[in-house]
C-alpha cells in the first residue's frame, strides 16, 4: 500500500491520501481526476469495481461520490503475504450543478449503479447511454435519497390523501 | 424473421422473484435484455438513516429474503467496526456456525429453485424438506424461521441451547446422507447435464470485467472468496477449501454451489470441535435509545452465499446512520452479467440462466 | 369427506368445487413467497386442501398478496387480478398490506392494498407460518360458505371507485377499464 501510495502521488498532483491499518486507503480527489485515476489503479491490478455511491451532505452543499475498487485475488496458500485492500476514492461535486463525467468507459459494471445514482440523487452522468429509471415507477419531485426529502410528508400526502372505497362512496352518493 | 419485444415477468413461471427482463427475441434467440428492476424497491437505505443503530436490525434481515443472515452479518461487522467493539472468542464461533447453516440453507433453497424450474420435483422436494430441517434450527436457536434477528453488534443474541450442538450435527448428517442421491437424480442426471451444459457462459475474462463474484467467477477457475481474502469472525482458525470449476457455463455454476454446501457442512463439523466449551457471547453495548456511535466510515465485505458482500456505512456521530449502502452480490449479477449472459440463448432457458447466477430480486431492489 | 357435507353438494356444487380446488396464481409479489415453497412441498403439502400453484392467472381463482407492495408491483398485481376469471378470492399475507407494517414511511410502498384491489382476508405475522396460511385459507372456506368472500363482486360493483383510486395514484393506467361504466 505504501509502495501505491509514492506511485499515486508521484503521477497525480491532486491526491490527498490516508492508509488506514485495516488495509483500507482513502484517496480525495477532485471529480475531473476521478477517471484518469481508475484508469491508473486499474492497469495497477486494481480491478473489481466494487461499488459507487453518494453522501449527501446537504450542510455544505455537496454531494461526495465514493468510488470503492478493490483486486480480485487468487487464493492461494500464501495469501496473507500478497497485499491486498480497498482503495476508497472519494469526490465532491457542488450540489446545485450536480454533474460528473461517467466511468463505464473504465468500468463496464458501473452503468446500474450510475443509472440508480441519476435516479436517487439526480446526478447526471455524462456520457451514460441509458440513463432511464431503474427502480422507480413514480416521478418524484425531489430525488428521494436526498437529505431534503421528507418520506413521511410524502406518503402522508400521497397515500395518506387516497380514500378509502367506503368513503369515496359516501362522498360520491352525497354529491 | 420478425423481431419482437418479449415481456418475462414479473408474473411468469420461469421468474424466480419478482423481478422482469424486456427480452427482444427473433424466433428463439434473444438478441437484447434489459433488467428491469424495482419492483421490491423499498428505498431501504433511506429509511435506515431515519431509524436508530439497533432499530435497523429488523430492516437489513429484509433486504434478502432467502438468506438474511449474512446481512445481519455485514450491518453487525459496520457497527463494531464504527463502536470499535470486539466480539468475544465464542460469539465469533457461534456466529461462523450460523452463517454456515444460512448458507447451506440458502443453497438448498437455490436448489429448490433451479430444480423446480427445470421440472426435476423430486429433487425440489427433497430440497425443501431438508431445508425445513435446518428452518427447525434456526427457529429453536432463535425463535423464528425465516427471519431471526440473531445476531447483533458485538456478537450473538444468546448462546446455544443445551444439545443444539448435537442436534445440528445429526441433521447436517441426515442432509449429506442424502447427497449421492440428490446426485444421481440431479447433477449426474444426462436430462438435466444437457439442459444446463453450455448454457449462459461467462468466461474469466468477461467475468473479470463485468466485476461478477461469488459462484460465478468460481466457476471460471478463480477461487474468489472473502472468507480467505480477508478473514472475519472465526474463519481464520478452520482449514477449509474454496472449491471452483473451470467451465463457466451453468452447469460449473450449479457444481460450485453443490460443492460449496458440502464444504459448509464440514467447516460447520470443524468450526464445532474447536469452538471454545464456555464463555461469554456478546460484549455488552450501550443503551440502545442513547447509542450514539463516534463519526467515521467503514467499508466492510463479507461472503454470503451469493457472493461477496459489501457495506458502506456512515456515521456523523449521531444516533441514526447518516448513509448506508449495501452492496450486493445480485446487484452485478443481475443488472450485468445477465444482460450479457442472456444474449445469443433461447427464450426458454432465460429462467434456467437466471438462477444459475443466483440473482435474488428484492437484494437488488433494496 | 364428511358426511354432512354431501347435501352441500347437491344445494351448491359449484361452491364447493371452487372451495375445495384453489388455484393460486404464481406471482411473488413480496418476501412472504418464502413460505410459499415449504407448504406446497412435501413437508406441510398444501394439495390436502385443494392448494394447488398455476402458472398463469387466467386459470387461477387465488391470489395471495405475499407482503408489502411498492407501486411498480401494485400495477402488475392490478394487471394480473383484472384477468383472474370470477369467482376469485384474494388473500393479502403479514402486516404490510394491511397499513404498511414496517414500511409506514417508506415512499415506493403503498400503505393498503384494499383502496385499489378487494381483499378478501389477511393474514397476519412476518411471515406468517405455513401453519397460519392453511388456517387463513380453512377461514376463507366458511366466508364462501356464508358468502362473505365477496371480493369480486364488490369490485365489480364498485369499480368506477376502485378505477379512481387506481388513477389517482398512477395518473395514468395505460389499460381500458373492465367493465363498463367506469368513470365517476
Amino acid at each position: 500500500m505504501e509502495e501505491l501510495k509514492k506511485k499515486l502521488l508521484a503521477y497525480f498532483t491532486d491526491l490527498t491520501i490516508q492508509i488506514h491499518d485495516d488495509y483500507r486507503m482513502c484517496i480525495n480527489t477532485q471529480k475531473e481526476t476521478v477517471v484518469s485515476l481508475l484508469n491508473y489503479l486499474k492497469n495497477m491490478g486494481y480491478e473489481h469495481f466494487a461499488l459507487l455511491s453518494c453522501i449527501d451532505w446537504i450542510d455544505k452543499g455537496e454531494f461526495e461520490l465514493i468510488y470503492i475498487l478493490s483486486a480480485y485475488m487468487e487464493v492461494c496458500d500464501k495469501y496473507q503475504e500478497k497485499e491486498q485492500g480497498i482503495i476508497i476514492i472519494k469526490a465532491r461535486i457542488s450540489r446545485d450543478d450536480a454533474k460528473v463525467i461517467s466511468v463505464i468507459n473504465v468500468f463496464e459494471n458501473a452503468e446500474p449503479y450510475e443509472r440508480e445514482l441519476h435516479e436517487m440523487f439526480g446526478i447526471k452522468f455524462e456520457g451514460h447511454p441509458r440513463l432511464t429509471p431503474l427502480m422507480l415507477e413514480r416521478e418524484y419531485e425531489i430525488p428521494p435519497f436526498r437529505k431534503d426529502f421528507d418520506t413521511l410528508k410524502y406518503v402522508d400526502n400521497t397515500f395518506g390523501k387516497i380514500p378509502s372505497i367506503e368513503e369515496r362512496k359516501a362522498n360520491y352518493e352525497r354529491t | 424473421m420478425r423481431e419482437l419485444e418479449l415481456f418475462f415477468g414479473p408474473q411468469h413461471l420461469g421468474m424466480v422473484g419478482n423481478f422482469s427482463i424486456t427480452l427482444k427475441v427473433e424466433g428463439d434467440r434473444i438478441l437484447k435484455a434489459d433488467a428491469n428492476p424495482g419492483f421490491l424497491h423499498r428505498g431501504f437505505e433511506k429509511l435506515m438513516e431515519n431509524r436508530t443503530w439497533m432499530q435497523n436490525f429488523p430492516l437489513v434481515c429484509r433486504i434478502n429474503v432467502v438468506e438474511p443472515d449474512h446481512m445481519e452479518l455485514i450491518y453487525s461487522m459496520a457497527v463494531e467496526k464504527l463502536a470499535g467493539i470486539e466480539v468475544p472468542e465464542r460469539g465469533k464461533f457461534i456466529r461462523s456456525i450460523y452463517c454456515e447453516m444460512a448458507r447451506v440453507g440458502s443453497h438448498l433453497f437455490g436448489l429448490w429453485a433451479y430444480a423446480n424450474m427445470l421440472g426435476f420435483d423430486t429433487v425440489a422436494h427433497w430440497a425443501m424438506y431438508h431445508r425445513d430441517l435446518l428452518l427447525d434450527l434456526f427457529e429453536e436457536l432463535t425463535g423464528a424461521r425465516v427471519y431471526h434477528i440473531y445476531l447483533r453488534p458485538g456478537g450473538v443474541r444468546r448462546d446455544f441451547p443445551d444439545g443444539f450442538t448435537d442436534r445440528l450435527v445429526e441433521t447436517l448428517h441426515k442432509i449429506g446422507g442424502k447427497v449421492p442421491d440428490y446426485n444421481a437424480t440431479f447433477f449426474e442426471n444426462s436430462i438435466f447435464k444437457k439442459r444446463a451444459e453450455g448454457i449462459g457462459t461467462v468466461t474469466r475474462e468477461e467475468a473479470i470485467r463485468m466485476g461478477a463474484v461469488g459462484h460465478t467467477i468460481k466457476a471460471t477457475g478463480m477461487k474468489y472468496d472473502i472468507r480467505k481474502i480477508e478473514p472475519y469472525d472465526a474463519y481464520d482458525q478452520v482449514d477449509f477449501d474454496i472449491p471452483v470449476r473451470t467451465g463457466g457455463d451453468a452447469y460449473s455454476r450449479l457444481l460450485t454451489i453443490r460443492d460449496d454446501m458440502i464444504e459448509s457442512v464440514h467447516m460447520i463439523f470443524k468450526l464445532i470441535d474447536k469452538m471454545p466449551k464456555s464463555g461469554e457471547v456478546y460484549t455488552k453495548t450501550p443503551n440502545p435509545f442513547k447509542w450514539t456511535i463516534p463519526e467515521g466510515e467503514a467499508y466492510v465485505r463479507c461472503e454470503s452465499s451469493r457472493g461477496e458482500l459489501g457495506l458502506y456505512i456512515v456515521s456523523n456521530g449521531g444516533e441514526k446512520p447518516y448513509r448506508v449502502h449495501f452492496n450486493t452480490p445480485s446487484y452485478n449479477h443481475g443488472l450485468t452479467v445477465l444482460e450479457k449472459a442472456l444474449v445469443g440463448e433461447s427464450v426458454s432457458d432465460v429462467g434456467n440462466i437466471m438462477i444459475s447466477l443466483y440473482v435474488v430480486a428484492p437484494e437488488i431492489d433494496r | 369427506m364428511d358426511r354432512n357435507q354431501i347435501s352441500k353438494w347437491f344445494k351448491n356444487p359449484g361452491k364447493m368445487a371452487n372451495k375445495y380446488s384453489f388455484h393460486v396464481v404464481y406471482f411473488c409479489t413480496g418476501c412472504g413467497i418464502i413460505e410459499i415453497p415449504p407448504s406446497i412441498t412435501t413437508r406441510w403439502d398444501a394439495e390436502r386442501f385443494g392448494i394447488i400453484p398455476v402458472a398463469t392467472p387466467r386459470q387461477a381463482n387465488l391470489f395471495l398478496i405475499t407482503g408489502y407492495v411498492s407501486t411498480k408491483t401494485l400495477k402488475a398485481i392490478i394487471r394480473t387480478y383484472e384477468q383472474m376469471p370470477e369467482p376469485k378470492y384474494t388473500v393479502a399475507f403479514g402486516s404490510c398490506p394491511i397499513n404498511g407494517g414496517m414500511y409506514y414511511d417508506s415512499y415506493n410502498t403503498i400503505t393498503s392494498l384494499d383502496k385499489y384491489i378487494p381483499v378478501d382476508g389477511y393474514i397476519a405475522g412476518c411471515m406468517p407460518r405455513p401453519e397460519a396460511i392453511f388456517i387463513g385459507v380453512t377461514h376463507l372456506w366458511k366466508l364462501i360458505d356464508m358468502d362473505k368472500a365477496d371480493g369480486y363482486k364488490r369490485y365489480r360493483r364498485d369499480y368506477k371507485f376502485y378505477r379512481a383510486n387506481q388513477e389517482q395514484l398512477f395518473k395514468e393506467l395505460g389499460w381500458p377499464p373492465l367493465f363498463k361504466d367506469a368513470s365517476l
